[in-house]
């Protein structure tokens, strides 16, 4: 018996949505498998993990509130580097960006905070935050207009050179280092929350909307809106389809990868001061891996703006749903929920493969 | 059985999803027999061929090679049983000789390369009459070195059954006449030949019997002597079709675009253009003949502002546009559209909407941060309806059309552009009848209106009943300007390999400068 593989004509979006779900439902029962393998009950897992530990506690809003800030800077990245990846300019920068974005936010606010008012240290943040992380976006975009380097390898590379920046600020106790606590012996970051801070507007009751949320999802449309409507996102998608078409149209493509990579790197700062201003202290881990899992974020929604926003949501389920269930599942680490990811992953991978493409068996001569 | 066929094919199905390349295809070929398949682009004949070299399996239907029926799964089925394939586009590796390259796909050919190997495959060359030196390597080859080691190749093999893929495409008339003269000598040796092309004239010259594909249909299978060109067209299209082209009388303007002693390097630094002088008026298609790859890619990106000068002048309505940036060349009126091998790469964004496509030159135009997709959608809709462009809608993705359709979008939004000079390389590349002859029209319409056309193109009997002069180039070099109405295809082919020069035909006038130049009288073009 042989097979073949033919490609498929285009499927109804309900069939591609159902071939999606079955791979989601599929990685969820593969992590049952192990689940059961280690003496854990999944729906009782898995009830703790979706639910986030939210049902009949009482501080539900909080564990909702911290959601928010988890899933806040991993939707705005994911957004951001859909932006690079549409041009097929394969920005994989986003920790670096963002750290570089954070430690300049957070140098703002130790600086700026107790001097000049909140509101005002805040865009100062912001902007700031978006400068510095745009200019780091921008080197690797220069590097390979002037010099043709590869800039999946350059934005690697400035990762590693962002991340040891950070650990040398945060293990070095010196005088000129105001990054940390000068009372404590040990190497600790300064919280600056009690004098900077993102307000929230309280919506009844106990729950309270950080304005972050606004000015992501107004960030999100507006992204939205410059991809599908502009000029910029037209020559976007035309470099992203064939430079050399872009190139015969007259446009000026170096000058617009320069630009696409520096707003993709920016929109990576706004994030990081997002979750500095929220968290109101810097860590080494600060990132929570969004440069790497937006990555995943993006390519999973197909780079569509709206998707994004509903893939980082589930993720983030997953991520801090995992951290709240192993507090009731000692054995199950909070890594589980990055396996589950890999695993899923690699599923909608598989399923994308099915939606496209059909395996028929070879027939007999008739 | 009647006769003993070298290759039958019975009722062959090939689908891909829902679309039938190939229903019930009956083919057979003799031993010492020459089958010219005939059929237009789409028609399935590539398909049927590649289902013989084992690249695709039959849904349904036989293969049978001597008489007894044969099951082909992959290439090497296909080579143990004789059949060997010359595809478009070679496979061979540059840095290795002619022989290397023959020697290395050989079955326990073991590890030492022996000295013999040479001797043995010039033994083949000389058999069946070919020129080719075997220690030559590849990348000194001309396109047809290439093909003629590649047929060598098959037949080292010990190809009785021998396909050749449109291998005329990429040959001189000269280079043609050889190649047919070495398919005769193989079928005297009495190999079965498959000789897929669109080339009647050829068709009528080298095949014993013609197979005639429609539509992934077989139609009929005649024999040569016994039909013509018109019938075999009809046969193909499926209906009467008027094979002249046009060439309108149009009273001519002053030169329009005046290029004066250019010279241009290609991408790896060697000259691609040298020296080379020519002028377009307005109302005229001039022709560009030349081998692939002697510099016509180079001079299209040139004239548009795509590709730096070395040295010399372009002087459009007596303006300088050399060192202009692309985007001030279109608004003067120059455009240029070059349909590459791959036929997307330049000109079109193929995952895009042909919406957005017919904005790619305009989109800065309307006011604001806005791209106005409604123009785009009233001028998508235009060309549609103008030049016939087959396509579900105006929101489906231009690599989704067919190859004809994509060149009509292309040329569509050109001509929508309302150009002076139109640049227009290989427009009907891999296209059937009927799609170039509505191309042609589409030039000749432009010609009337008083654009000036310069026009680069492979086939020589289209480029003399379409253009009004041709100008040869031989590696760069300008070997004339010839009247098309006073040329013939022997002469042009003479020209295009270099062995005769009309350049300096007439002292007092020397090719491609105009004698109503308007060089000069700007101040901008100055006297070269």
């Amino acid at each position: 018996m042989r097979f073949h593989v033919v490609k498929r004509d285009n499927w109804p979006l309900w069939k591609r949505a159902v071939a999606y779900l079955i791979a989601v439902v599929a990685a969820l029962l593969i992590g049952a498998v192990i689940l059961l393998a280690i003496g854990v009950n999944p729906i009782d897992y898995y009830y703790q993990l979706f639910t986030m530990g939210t049902v009949g506690n009482r501080f539900a809003y909080k564990t909702f509130m911290n959601y928010i800030k988890e899933f806040l800077p991993l939707a705005l990245t994911s957004v951001a580097l859909s932006l690079a990846f549409k041009m097929k300019f394969w920005n994989i920068g986003g920790e670096g960006q963002f750290i570089m974005g954070s430690i300049s936010a957070t140098y703002i606010a130790l600086t700026l905070g107790q001097t000049l008012p909140m509101w005002l240290t805040l865009i100062v943040m912001c902007v700031v935050a978006m400068l510095v992380a745009g200019l780091y976006g921008l080197l690797a975009g220069f590097l390979k207009v002037k010099f043709g380097t590869n800039e999946t390898l350059m934005t690697l590379m400035l990762n590693y050179i962002a991340l040891y920046l950070l650990y040398f600020i945060g293990e070095t106790k010196a005088s000129w280092n105001i990054f940390l606590q000068e009372s404590s012996m040990r190497p600790v970051f300064v919280n600056f929350s009690k004098f900077v801070s993102f307000p929230s507007i309280k919506m009844g009751g106990k729950f309270e909307l950080n304005i972050c949320v606004i000015l992501t999802a107004i960030i999100g449309v507006l992204i939205y809106i410059y991809l599908k409507r502009t000029k910029h996102g037209y020559e976007i998608s035309v470099i992203g389809d064939s430079v050399g078409t872009a190139k015969y149209a007259g446009m000026k493509t170096n000058k617009i990868v320069l630009r696409t990579a520096f707003i993709s790197a920016a929109l990576i700062g706004l994030a990081a001061s997002f979750k500095v201003g929220s968290a109101g202290v810097l860590s080494t881990a600060i990132t929570d891996d969004v440069g790497w899992t937006g990555v995943i974020v993006a390519w999973l929604a197909q780079l569509n703006t709206g998707m994004i926003f509903v893939v980082s949501a589930l993720i983030c389920v997953l991520q801090f749903g995992s951290t709240v269930a192993a507090t009731t599942y000692a054995q199950v680490d909070s890594s589980f929920a990055n396996m589950l990811q890999g695993i899923i992953l690699f599923l909608v991978l598989a399923a994308d493969f099915f939606i496209r493409f059909r395996i028929v068996r070879v027939k007999k001569g008739e | 059985m009647a006769e003993q066929y070298a290759i039958e094919m019975r009722g062959i199905t090939k689908t891909f999803g829902s679309v039938v390349a190939n229903k019930g295809v009956n083919l057979n070929v003799k031993n010492g027999e020459i089958l010219a398949l005939l059929g237009e682009n789409g028609s399935g004949k590539t398909t049927l061929m590649n289902m013989l070299s084992g690249i695709y399996t039959p849904d349904s239907g036989s293969i049978h090679i001597n008489g007894s029926e044969v099951k082909i799964d992959s290439p090497e089925d296909s080579k143990k049983l004789g059949i060997g394939m010359v595809h478009q586009h070679f496979k061979l590796v540059d840095v290795f000789s002619a022989a290397d390259n023959i020697w290395m796909g050989k079955e326990k050919s073991g590890f030492v390369l022996k000295k013999k190997r040479y001797s043995e495959i010039d033994s083949i060359i000389k058999r069946f009459g070919f020129e080719l030196d075997p220690e030559k390597k590849v990348y000194n080859m001309s396109v047809s070195e290439k093909q003629t080691l590649e047929i060598i190749k098959v037949l080292y093999y010990g190809a009785k059954i021998i396909i050749l893929d449109e291998p005329t495409a990429v040959l001189t008339v000269q280079e043609i006449e050889k190649l047919f003269n070495v398919l005769r000598r193989m079928k005297e040796q009495g190999h079965a030949i498959i000789i897929i092309t669109h080339k009647l004239n050829e068709v009528m010259d080298i095949s014993d019997r013609v197979a005639i594909m429609r539509k992934g249909e077989y139609i009929t299978t005649v024999n040569t002597q016994e039909t013509n060109e018109q019938e075999l067209t009809e046969l193909m299209v499926g209906r009467k079709i008027d094979l002249n082209i046009d060439r309108p009388v149009v009273e001519t303007t002053r030169p329009l675009l005046e290029v004066r002693n250019l010279t241009i390097k290609n991408d790896e630094g060697a000259v691609a253009i040298d020296n080379v002088s020519f002028y377009i008026r307005g109302g005229e298609i001039l022709g560009v003949a030349g081998i692939a790859g002697c510099g016509q890619k180079e001079l299209c990106e040139s004239i548009a502002g795509l590709r730096p000068i070395q040295s010399g002048q372009m002087i459009h309505k007596g303006d300088n546009i050399v060192g202009l940036p692309p985007k001030a060349i279109l608004e003067k009126g120059i455009s240029m559209s070059f349909i590459p091998e791959d036929r997307l790469g330049m000109g079109l964004a193929p995952s895009m909407s042909i919406i957005d496509n017919m904005l790619l030159k305009n989109y800065r135009d309307s006011k604001g941060p806005m791209v106005d997709r409604k123009r785009g959608r009233a001028d998508a809709e235009q060309v549609i309806a103008d030049l016939a462009v087959a396509t579900p809608s105006p929101e489906t993705p231009v690599r989704r059309l067919s190859g004809g359709n994509v060149q009509k979008v292309l040329l569509g939004r050109e001509i929508k552009a309302g150009p002076n000079v139109l640049i227009t390389a290989y427009p009907v590349r891999g296209l059937d009848i009927n799609s170039s002859y509505m191309i042609y029209d589409i030039l000749n319409k432009q010609k009337v209106d008083g654009v000036g056309i310069l026009f680069v193109g492979e086939d020589l009997d289209v480029m003399i009943s379409l253009c009004d002069k041709i100008l040869v180039l031989c590696h760069g070099k300008v070997m004339g300007v010839v009247h098309a109405h006073k040329t013939n295809k022997e002469e042009l082919g003479l020209m295009m390999t270099g062995a005769l020069d009309l350049s300096e035909k007439y002292a007092d006038k020397p090719a491609g400068i105009a004698r109503d130049t308007l060089f000069g009288e700007n101040n901008n073009g100055q006297e070269g």
